[in-house]
C-alpha cells in the first residue's frame, strides 16, 4: 500500500502534495477546534497516533502466505472521524518513512491521499450509512474497515497507474489491480474481521472510552461539559 | 528492535553535531535531483555516494547499512522484475519459456531506473534518518510554519511509539508463551487481543500524560529550548554547486539507456 521513495517520477509527487494538502490543512483547523475547547485531547490524540503507529507495526498472517500490517484505517476513522484521521495518517507516515523505511517523503503526498484520505473517508461514509440503515455496529465496523482498505487498495493502484500509463491507463490499472486483488483483498477481509473483535473487546472492557470519544467526532457536543 | 537500533545511530554517529538545516537541505536537495533523473546513472552514482557518506564520515556499521539498504533492493528488485516483464510496448526482446512470458526492452529499461531511483532517493533519505535526530527535524519544521500543534502532537507520538513497541513486544511474548500464535484462528484471536488492549492502555496512558503534564502546569503548549544555526555562506556555496554538478549530470545522460 505503501508507494516507495523514488518510485513516482516528480510531476506526480507534486501533484498528490497539492491534492493531499488542503484536507490536511483542514485537519489540522478541526484539531486546532478541538484542542482550543479543551487541551486535555491534546495527548489524547498524540497517542491515539502512537497507537496507531504500533498497531501498523504488528504482523498479520494473510491467506496468500505473505505477512502484512492492518493499517488502522478503518479503526480510525471510525473512532476519531475522518478529519483527525488524516492528520494523524499524516504524521504516522512520516515516523513510517523515518523509522521503519515504509513509503518515503517525496511520496508521502501520495500516500496521504489513498492512506490517509481516502481510506479514512470512505470507511466514516459507510460506518455511518451503516448505522443510519439500522445494521448492527459489528457489521458496520467491518464493512468500513474492509471497504475502507479496499478503495486505499483501489487509490493506489490507479495512482501507480496514472504514473506509468503503459501501454495505455486502463491497461496498466487492470494489470496493477490484479496484483493487488491477490495479495490484498484476502488482507482487507482480514482486516475487517479484526477491527469487528478490537471493537469488540474494546466495548466489553472499556465503554467509557467510547463515549469520551464522541469529543472527536461531534465537538459541539462538549459545549455543556 | 530495528526502529530502535535507527533512533540510536541517529543519536551516536559522529556528524550528529553537523548544521541540522545543511544536513536536511543536502538530503532534500539530492532527494529532488535523483527523482528529476531520466537516467539511472546519477540515482547510481547518489546511491553509492551516501554509501561511502554513511559509512566512513558517519561511522555507521557497514553490516546495519546494508541490511537497512536490503528492505527497499527487495521492493524495488521485485519491481524491477515485473515492469521488465509486464511494461514493454516494443517487440520482446526474447522469451522466458514459461507462461508465455517475455522480456521487453523499453521495460527493462523502465523498470532499472525505477530500482535506480528506489535506492538513489532512499539511500538519501537514510543518510537524513541517520545522522540527524528526529527531535532536531522537529525544531527545524518549526522555523517553516508548520503549525506548533502538529509538532506538539508528532513530538508526544514520537515519545509514546517506544513506550508501546515495547509494551506490545511484552504482550506479544507472553502471548506467544501461552501458545497464542499456534494457528491462524489463534493468531487472529492473539492479535486483536493485543490490539485493543494497547488501545485501552494507551488511552490511560494519555489520560495519565495529561495530568501529570498539567500539574507541572501545562497550558496547552510546550517550550522547548532550541539552538538555532542557520548555514555559512562558504558550506551553502558548496552544497548548491554540488547540487548543480548533479543536475549538470542528470543532463548529460539523460539519454542514457542499459541495452
Amino acid at each position: 500500500m505503501h508507494i516507495m521513495e523514488g518510485f513516482l517520477p516528480w510531476q506526480w509527487c507534486l501533484f498528490w502534495y497539492l491534492v493531499s494538502l488542503p484536507v490536511v490543512v483542514y485537519g489540522v483547523i478541526q484539531i486546532k477546534k478541538i484542542t482550543d475547547k479543551n487541551p486535555e485531547s491534546k495527548p489524547l490524540i498524540a497517542v491515539s497516533g502512537a497507537f496507531m503507529f504500533v498497531l501498523s507495526s504488528l504482523k498479520l498472517p494473510s491467506v496468500t502466505g505473505s505477512c502484512s500490517h492492518p493499517t488502522g484505517n478503518g479503526l480510525g476513522a471510525v473512532l476519531f472521524g475522518p478529519a483527525v484521521t488524516s492528520v494523524l495518517a499524516v504524521v504516522t507516515l512520516v515516523f513510517q518513512a523515518l523509522l521503519l523505511a515504509h513509503g518515503g517523503i517525496t511520496t508521502l503526498g501520495a500516500n496521504t491521499f489513498s492512506m490517509g484520505i481516502v481510506g479514512p473517508v470512505v470507511a466514516w461514509i459507510i460506518y455511518k450509512a451503516c448505522k443510519n440503515a439500522g445494521l448492527s455496529l459489528s457489521i458496520g465496523i467491518f464493512f468500513a474497515a474492509f471497504l475502507g482498505d479496499l478503495s486505499t487498495y483501489v487509490t493506489t493502484a490507479t495512482q501507480l497507474s496514472l504514473a506509468f500509463p503503459i501501454p495505455t491507463f486502463t491497461e496498466a490499472l487492470i494489470k496493477f489491480m490484479i496484483i493487488f486483488a491477490f495479495t490484498q483483498l484476502p488482507l482487507a477481509i482480514a482486516e475487517g474481521l479484526l477491527t469487528v473483535v478490537i471493537f469488540d473487546y474494546i466495548k466489553k472492557l472499556r465503554p467509557d472510552v467510547l463515549e469520551k470519544l464522541e469529543i472527536f467526532t461531534a465537538p459541539k457536543a462538549i459545549g455543556g461539559k | 528492535m530495528i526502529e530502535n537500533t535507527l533512533d540510536n545511530y541517529a543519536y551516536t554517529n559522529s556528524i550528529k553535531d553537523a548544521n541540522v538545516s545543511f544536513k536536511v537541505l543536502f538530503a532534500i536537495l539530492t532527494v529532488i535531483v535523483c527523482l528529476v533523473s531520466t537516467s539511472p546513472v546519477i540515482p547510481l552514482t547518489i546511491t553509492f555516494l551516501m554509501l561511502f557518506l554513511i559509512i566512513f564520515l558517519a561511522k555507521i556499521p557497514f553490516k546495519f547499512y546494508l541490511k537497512f539498504l536490503s528492505i527497499p533492493f527487495i521492493f524495488g528488485f521485485m519491481t524491477f522484475i515485473f515492469m521488465t516483464v509486464f511494461f514493454g510496448i516494443s517487440e520482446p526482446w526474447f522469451n522466458i519459456g514459461i507462461f508465455n512470458l517475455a522480456v521487453y526492452k523499453d521495460g527493462l529499461n523502465l523498470g532499472f531506473l525505477v530500482l535506480a531511483r528506489i535506492m538513489g532517493c532512499f539511500s538519501c533519505l537514510g543518510f537524513l534518518v541517520l545522522t540527524t535526530p528526529i527531535n532536531e527535524i522537529f525544531f527545524l519544521l518549526e522555523r517553516f510554519r508548520i503549525p506548533k500543534i502538529i509538532i506538539e502532537i508528532a513530538m508526544m507520538m514520537y515519545r509514546y511509539i517506544f513506550v508501546f513497541l515495547d509494551e506490545s513486544g511484552k504482550m506479544y511474548n507472553s502471548q506467544q508463551t501461552r501458545l497464542g500464535y499456534s494457528s491462524l484462528k489463534n493468531t487472529y484471536r492473539s492479535v486483536a487481543l493485543l490490539a485493543s488492549n494497547l488501545f485501552i492502555k494507551t488511552w490511560s496512558k494519555g489520560e495519565q500524560l495529561y495530568i501529570t503534564m498539567e500539574s507541572r502546569c501545562y497550558n496547552g503548549s510546550i517550550k522547548t529550548f532550541e539552538v538555532q544555526k542557520s548555514i555559512d555562506i562558504e558550506n551553502l556555496f558548496l552544497l548548491l554547486s554540488f547540487e548543480f554538478l548533479l543536475l549538470l549530470g542528470v543532463y548529460l545522460t539523460r539519454g542514457f539507456k542499459v541495452i
